[in-house]
């Protein structure tokens, strides 16, 4: 009787975590169906028009388009700078959060906010701001800096992408703040008065105590932030030049084609997408491994 | 027993904990498991061809076999009580607000019918279509569909849609020329009963008449106009339709209406053939671009961003399928705006409604296509709407045509017969791909 | 020596301050322009104040046909349940990955933060298609799963991260003073957790409420929300409609998260109250 319940009992302790993953397992799949069947399209599988002969046709289609590295070069460019910045004022805005003592209306106001605002509301209004005939365009007008709406580099369009760059940077600042903030502010509770009463100066605390304790968190937000402005298309299609577009956008436009073909193109392109964040998701997996390893 | 002694806590306590929490979690394990096997399951047999959903699509094909659709009458009655889903672009106010309540008032008062308008971009409303097609789904959620040409092209050729539907419907065979162009083709592309038209569309150009005061009407004045406003003027990347059918009116400009037509009757063009039309038209669009919006090294990649500029001052000029009567109306554009045309012509098209294959509520759907282009809503439609009927005017009792011609013109608005004594056929579906590549190639990226 | 650092310290709250204070501006100001935009009907160079006021925003919002309450309503309530879904599934998933070593935890630790990576367009369709095989499509049940999806990664990295950062030592001193796991729970895992699962909660909240394709696909247009009626607007360039629906939109959520707060507060004083007690 007592190895019986003992062995039910250690049975229980064996399934406990397949039952706790079970609905997230069960999300997870039908997910990676749809993943599956996006996939399936770029190889030309499409069962509701009786394709179902796989090809590698439309992989190479994309992979010698012209315009392909000019594309990747763009996206990655993006992606790169509007996550790099995110990290750094995302790191700032989360320390002074903390220095102050964030009270939850500030974080409301300074984090919550800008998570809630779509990218595409974010477009709007930063380009009432920034547009050649944007309200700050107006205010150095009225200031005599400019003559005319030309005489300013309007956020709709620029070859830089300085307008995505900006949208991104508004969303994603709060990102990684919310990202890191409670982390952040449980670790100078717990070490940085202790560092501090032995005298070492907030900055040195900030830089040798809590930043090494919040980097997992980081490394994560970055690339949160990374794959995500690498792989949207909503912002640089409004805000991006016509040439070169970047790669979420060649995606977009070929999906929107009307032939449904085209999707079969639109899903290799997003393939290479996958390809690249998976690259950045791997660098993840191995920073994971690192800290798990640390414990 | 060793295991016992290894384990710090108190054995009583840990075993409670594990068997209690080995309930719970079974139970929400067993919920999941559930919830997962349908899928499962469901995607088992979905793809074996069930039975099952073969029977019901089966059901639903006899619901609606049952009902005769050459019999109005039987169609009115079948449609009573329904709820029929119309799938259109929602971003556009004044046409939500008119489907809203004068459409869906008439339609419930007049045959219980009760319309919902699920406001939806054309790719979105694919993606849905072609996502119940690939389930197997005999009963769709959308009934009938605002459409473009290109994207009914693409849809009848994969059986996305239901007809011939157009000669059940009393008031097109009263009130509308079936032989006219504009209802047997589509882009290019022959509707074959598919499709019913819903409003006639043309570009035209809108300006400040405080700010531009002679609109150039003709290609070689307007690209004098775009030098004496330099980055005063662009267009919308063609690709977006505007942009698309603006470079088509220059296009047409250049090499002549008759010429460009032959763009409308090519089913399966080749990028040499239409080049050979275009070509000159190309040129003509290339020696633009210094003296446009940022010196022509970029566009806006859609009509609305324009329009905001426009809006805003940062540009002099606009285009759009219509004139801006409701933007001045409601105060978004000066009182002063204008329209204009050039002499050689703008193109035109014809907008449809066409009913989805798996529509759960065919009957529906025609009763409520067929109040769409009634002489009243059409005449509704174009008082306030300003779109162009598609009705047959010499069809038309001689009291319903004065009540046409007696809409009053706002200042913003063209004439009619002027705009239909210039309108150009626009390019077919299969080829406006292939134009929107040239540009991208011969024009932006020279 | 101890004054220099606290004069740095000073300085340095101050700088602290100053940031907060700009990050603020930074977010008000233009949502002070979306709120001045609902009712602006031409606002055209060079002007700093609009020329027209108009209140075609407001009458579309509160028209008879938009139904904006009842739209409202069930976005409110999807998102929200989609929040507390999301939330139990991810600390459950949480609670697996980070107390438990187990065959494949490191794959499910990775496959959880997938729809990260891959973008909507890829699995939006392939997602569709299994709702509808599942009866789901066309129902709250299908929008509310379909927001977890694209909702649990986010709360399942906040949940993993910070029972990984609390550790076990509360919980185990708990259970060796004899309380169950009930008052385990409640008294003690919950509560040390509150913060994370109220920021898991409210990510999976927005992530809900302002979900536009896949409420299109998997609620089959039958589905209404705020975001569906509202992203057409955003996307035509009718700015006074779009941000009529914008401050909606935000203040909708802003109100949800107040509440949100209260309940926080009351539970958290009454907490401290039964410690004091």
């Amino acid at each position: 009787m007592v190895v019986h319940s003992l062995k039910a009992r250690r049975m229980g302790r064996a399934a406990a975590p397949y039952l706790l993953l079970a609905p997230a397992a069960v999300l997870v799949g039908v997910f990676l169906f749809g993943v599956a069947n996006g996939v399936a399209q770029g190889f030309g599988i499409m069962p509701f028009l009786g394709m179902y002969e796989p090809t590698l046709g439309y992989w190479v289609q994309v992979l010698t388009r012209p315009d392909l590295a000019a594309s990747v070069q763009f996206s990655l460019y993006i992606a790169f700078v509007s996550s790099a910045i995110a990290l750094v004022g995302g790191v700032l805005l989360s320390a002074a959060l903390c220095a102050v003592r964030q009270t939850r209306m500030l974080s409301l106001v300074n984090v919550q906010i800008p998570l809630m605002c779509a990218h595409i509301l974010v477009v709007l209004f930063m380009v009432s701001l920034f547009a050649g005939s944007g309200l700050v365009t107006r205010l150095l007008f009225h200031l005599g800096l400019v003559s005319s709406p030309s005489g300013f580099p309007s956020i709709v369009g620029d070859p830089s992408g300085w307008g995505i760059l900006a949208t991104y940077v508004w969303k994603e600042v709060p990102f990684v703040a919310f990202c890191t903030v409670t982390l952040m502010s449980h670790v100078s509770d717990r070490y940085g008065e202790a560092a501090a009463t032995m005298g070492a100066s907030p900055v040195r605390v900030f830089f040798t105590v809590t930043l090494p304790l919040c980097r997992g968190a980081l490394v994560k937000a970055f690339l949160v932030v990374f794959a995500f402005a690498f792989g949207a298309y909503e912002v640089p299609f409004l805000l991006g030049p016509t040439l070169p577009k970047a790669l979420p956008v060649l995606a977009y436009l070929e999906f929107q084609n009307p032939d449904i073909l085209n999707r079969c193109v639109a899903m290799a392109l997003n393939g290479i997408m996958a390809v690249v964040t998976s690259a950045a998701a791997a660098a993840y997996f191995a920073v994971l491994r690192k800290e798990g390893r640390r414990k | 027993m060793k295991q016992n002694n290894g384990q710090p806590q108190p054995g009583q306590t840990t075993g409670l904990m594990s068997r209690r929490r080995f309930v719970g979690l079974a139970g929400t394990a067993a919920a999941t498991l559930m919830f997962g096997g349908a899928f499962v399951g469901c995607a088992g047999s979905g793809n074996g061809g069930s039975p099952a959903s073969d029977a019901s699509g089966d059901d639903a094909a006899a619901i609606a076999n049952s009902v005769d659709f050459s019999d109005w009458n039987a169609v009115l009655e079948a449609a009573k009580g329904q709820t029929v889903s119309w799938y259109g672009w929602g971003g556009d106010e004044a046409r939500n607000t008119w489907i809203n309540t004068v459409l869906a008032d008439a339609l419930k008062q007049k045959y219980d019918i009760t319309l919902d308008l699920v406001g939806m971009d054309i790719n979105d409303i694919l993606t849905q279509l072609s996502g119940e097609m690939q389930a197997g789904v005999e009963e769709g959620s959308i009934d009938f569909i605002w459409i473009n040409g290109e994207n009914f092209y693409s849809c009848k050729e994969n059986g996305y849609l239901w007809g011939p539907f157009t000669s059940y419907l009393p008031n097109f065979n009263d009130y509308i020329d079936g032989n006219s162009p504009e209802v047997l083709y589509d882009f290019g592309s022959p509707t074959e009963g598919f499709e019913c038209p819903y409003g006639k569309a043309q570009m035209q150009m809108w300006y400040n008449s405080d700010v531009v005061t002679t609109p150039p009407t003709t290609v070689e004045e307007f690209a004098a106009f775009c030098q004496q406003h330099p980055g005063q003027v662009t267009y919308p990347e063609p690709g977006d339709f505007t942009g698309t059918a603006f470079i088509s009116c220059l296009i047409a400009g250049v090499v002549g209406k008759g010429e460009f037509e032959k763009l409308s009757a090519m089913e399966e063009p080749t990028e040499e053939a239409v080049l050979a039309v275009v070509e000159p038209g190309l040129e003509y669009l290339k020696s633009l671009k210094p003296y446009l919006w940022k010196e022509g090294t970029t566009f806006p990649a859609d009509s609305s961003t324009l329009s905001t500029m426009y809006a805003d001052g940062e540009l002099i000029l606009n285009m759009g399928y219509g004139a801006p009567q409701d933007l001045v109306n409601n105060g978004q554009l000066p009182e002063t705006t204008r329209s204009f045309i050039f002499d050689s012509g703008t193109v035109g098209n014809s907008n449809f409604m066409a009913i989805a294959a798996n529509a759960p509520h065919k009957a529906a759907a025609l009763v409520a296509i067929n109040e769409v282009v009634s002489p009243e809503m059409q005449l509704s439609i174009y008082e306030n709407l300003g779109n162009i009927s598609v009705l047959d005017m010499a069809k038309l009792p001689q009291e319903q045509r004065a009540q046409f011609e007696n809409v009053p013109l706002g200042a913003a608005q063209i004439p009619l017969d002027e705009l239909l004594d210039h309108r150009i056929a626009e390019a077919s579906g299969p080829v406006i791909p292939i134009l929107e590549k040239l540009w991208l190639e011969r024009v932006a990226q020279a | 020596m101890r004054r220099q650092a606290r004069r740095a310290g000073c300085s340095g709250l101050w700088a602290a301050r100053a940031l907060v204070a700009l990050q603020a501006v930074c977010v008000l100001a233009p949502l002070a322009i979306i709120v001045v935009w609902a009712f602006t009907a031409s606002w055209p160079w060079p002007h700093l104040l609009p020329e027209s006021l108009t209140a075609r925003g407001i009458e579309e919002l509160f028209g008879p046909s938009q139904k904006l309450g009842e739209v409202l309503g069930s976005s409110v309530a999807i998102a929200l349940a989609c929040a507390f879904f999301t939330t139990t599934v991810a600390t459950m998933a949480g609670r697996a990955l980070s107390r438990y070593r187990f065959c494949g935890r490191e794959v499910f630790r990775f496959a959880v933060l997938l729809p990260f990576l891959i973008p909507a367009t890829v699995f939006a369709m392939g997602v569709q298609v299994a709702f509808i095989r599942a009866g789901l499509a066309g129902t709250v049940v299908g929008v509310v799963l379909a927001h977890s999806i694209v909702a649990l990664p986010y709360a399942a990295l906040i949940m993993t991260d910070a029972m990984e950062a609390a550790g076990n030592r509360l919980e185990e001193q708990a259970r060796l003073c004899g309380a169950g796991p009930v008052r385990t729970w409640s008294g003690i895992i919950i509560p040390t957790l509150l913060p994370s699962l109220l920021s898991a909660a409210s990510m999976s909240y927005i992530l809900s409420f302002s979900q536009y394709f896949l409420t299109l696909l998997v609620g089959s247009g039958k589905v209404k929300t705020l975001a569906l009626v509202m992203f057409p607007y955003l996307s035509s360039g009718d700015r006074t409609i779009a941000s009529a629906y914008g401050v909606v939109f935000l203040a909708a959520t802003l109100v949800v998260f107040f509440l949100f707060e209260l309940l926080l507060h009351k539970r958290m004083a009454r907490e401290i109250d039964y410690f004091n007690g």
